[in-house]
């Protein structure tokens, strides 16, 4: 066998374990699912009609424009939810000691990781699709085509990656579970603070500047435009570059931390 | 000096006349003892203001900086709606920490030492929610001073202002008396900010905190307008904005006489028997 071989072999191995995990404790789905679903409501039923005043008119009320626009943005609300709980799992994992077992056992170093990143990227997917399942019972339509529906779920899974790797990472970096539960709360309000919930032109001009760069604009911007045929333009480059960033960023911090910190 | 003088007669206990009652008068000064306690808890931990300290700034920046220019054109225009929904927000959600801090303390077993000492029963309990008027009066003065700093000028003057503080103040004393039941039969303190969250969350959302109730869909309306947070919302608006003491005023005044009235005795015999 190879050493890819030996990887591949031992992330599937770690991952099957993330997985029963999810099995034995829905909850944390239940969680990742149920916030999301809250704004969800809470934007289109209480804020719609004022929000979705000031949006183009999509030929049925404010409220249904406002749904449309907000759907995206309530998607990567989710998919940000999901560090919560990666990084919560990842510092119970080491400081538990299983980290360090598993140190001692001949498997992949990376695999440990990869393992983690893996299953709750399949977790954030399940969350992804049970909102949107949501969004679509109370009204919302998107008139994506089959193949800029594989490219959505393509860059949904790009950015969960990315997530996941930075929480695994600010898991590993905690002291506690607690400290590591709080942390990537900071992710959650990244949609806010772009164009998740209303247009950065409404905002004022020193957060306009901020959600304009921040990597959560062009997510939704990618996915609102994929889902529903709002131009893009260069968003979908920035969304990747984004991705890419995060996902090296998270990679390098965490395993710097897993040779550094896991010795027995 | 003969030692007749300085012998003293002791009573056996069995016949001595024990009290098991205390005056209206020591009731009212163990009560005070027990909110000077409370006072020095949140000296001693200053953290333990971070929600009424941290989240007025919060909401207030975030509902402003975010939304205000969405929902009302810009934030100046929407300060005036906001403020007050804001304001009677997070002094409500501060009355949560009551019923947690007493089932805290019930936990930890403080309680059983007072249960000792003779004091009147009720004043730990009494003691505690006066304590907690203070927290709210810390939350009411940051909320007015954020929303001043963003611009936001109340028409009604500074007497009114106060006016709509101390209403807001005792709506969420008497609301305070529901989250101290929940904290007095609760098993744990964790499941008292759950129970209590679960049902302040849609209670303030679903009100007139944050838009106007006629840009809200049609069959969820009604349900706005029987929020009683909604005519609490609407009297310190009024109060604020226009100086005026309206029917809204009233009707908050008088659910909060209201859920007093009902739950007080019940939080009391509910604390009685445990204690």
């Amino acid at each position: 066998m190879t050493t890819m071989t030996h990887v591949l072999t031992d992330s599937g191995t770690l991952l099957h374990r993330n997985l029963l995990h999810m099995l034995r404790y829905p909850a944390l789905t239940y969680f990742v699912v149920g916030g999301p679903v809250v704004f969800l409501f809470l934007f289109v039923f209480v804020f719609g009609g004022q929000l979705g005043a000031g949006l183009p008119s999509t030929g049925g009320s404010d409220r249904a424009a406002y749904l449309a626009y907000v759907v995206p943005g309530i998607l990567l609300t989710a998919a940000a939810g999901t560090a919560g709980g990666t990084a919560t799992t990842v510092a119970m994992d080491m400081t538990e000691g299983i980290t360090a077992r598993f140190r001692t056992l001949a498997i992949s170093r990376a695999a440990v990781l990869t393992g983690h990143v893996l299953g709750n990227t399949i977790q954030g997917l399940i969350a992804v699709t049970l909102v949107l399942g949501v969004s679509v019972l109370i009204g919302f339509r998107p008139n994506a085509n089959p193949i800029e529906w594989l490219a959505a779920f393509g860059m949904t899974t790009l950015i969960l990656l990315a997530i996941t790797w930075l929480a695994v990472a600010m898991g590993m970096a905690s002291k506690s579970v607690e400290s590591a539960s709080n942390l990537p709360t900071l992710l959650v309000l990244l949609p806010f603070l772009g164009s998740g919930f209303v247009p950065t032109d409404t905002m004022p001009a020193v957060v306009q500047v901020f959600a304009e760069y921040q990597p959560f604009t062009p997510f939704i911007e990618t996915i609102r435009g994929l889902l529903l045929g709002t131009p893009i333009g260069l968003s979908w480059l920035w969304a990747i570059v984004w991705c890419l960033v995060i996902s090296v960023i998270g990679y390098v911090w965490s395993m710097r931390i897993y040779n550094r910190r896991s010795v027995v | 000096m003969s030692t007749a003088s300085l012998s003293t007669t002791i009573t056996p206990g069995l016949d001595r006349p024990l009290k098991n009652r205390t005056s209206a008068r020591q009731t009212v000064s163990n009560s005070l003892t027990m909110a000077y306690r409370g006072l020095l808890k949140i000296k001693r931990t200053p953290e333990q203001l971070v929600d009424v300290t941290v989240q007025p700034i919060l909401f207030t920046v975030m509902f402003t900086v975010l939304f205000g220019g969405a929902i009302s054109g810009d934030m100046a225009s929407y300060l005036p709606l906001l403020i007050p929904g804001i304001l009677v927000q997070t002094v409500l959600t501060t009355s949560v920490v009551t019923g947690v801090q007493l089932r805290e303390d019930m936990d930890k077993g403080v309680f059983d030492r007072f249960k000792s000492l003779p004091i009147a029963r009720i004043s730990p309990l009494v003691g505690a929610l006066l304590a907690d008027t203070v927290r709210y009066a810390i939350a009411t003065t940051i909320t007015w001073i954020v929303g001043y700093a963003l611009g936001y000028r109340p028409e009604a003057g500074l007497g009114y202002v106060v006016l709509a503080s101390l209403l807001i103040i005792a709506c969420a004393w008497s609301i305070s008396w529901i989250f101290a039941f929940f904290g007095v039969i609760a098993r744990s303190a964790s499941s008292v900010q759950g129970i209590s969250m679960s049902v302040l969350f849609p209670l303030t959302f679903l009100s007139n905190a944050f838009v106007p109730i006629d840009t809200l869909p049609t069959w969820l309306q009604p349900l706005v307008n029987l929020n009683p947070i909604s005519h609490l919302i609407t009297a310190v608006r009024g109060l604020a904005d226009t100086g005026t003491i309206g029917v809204d005023v009233l009707l908050a005044l008088a659910g909060a006489a209201v859920v007093v009235l009902v739950f007080a005795p019940l939080t009391v015999r509910a604390y009685m028997r445990k204690a």
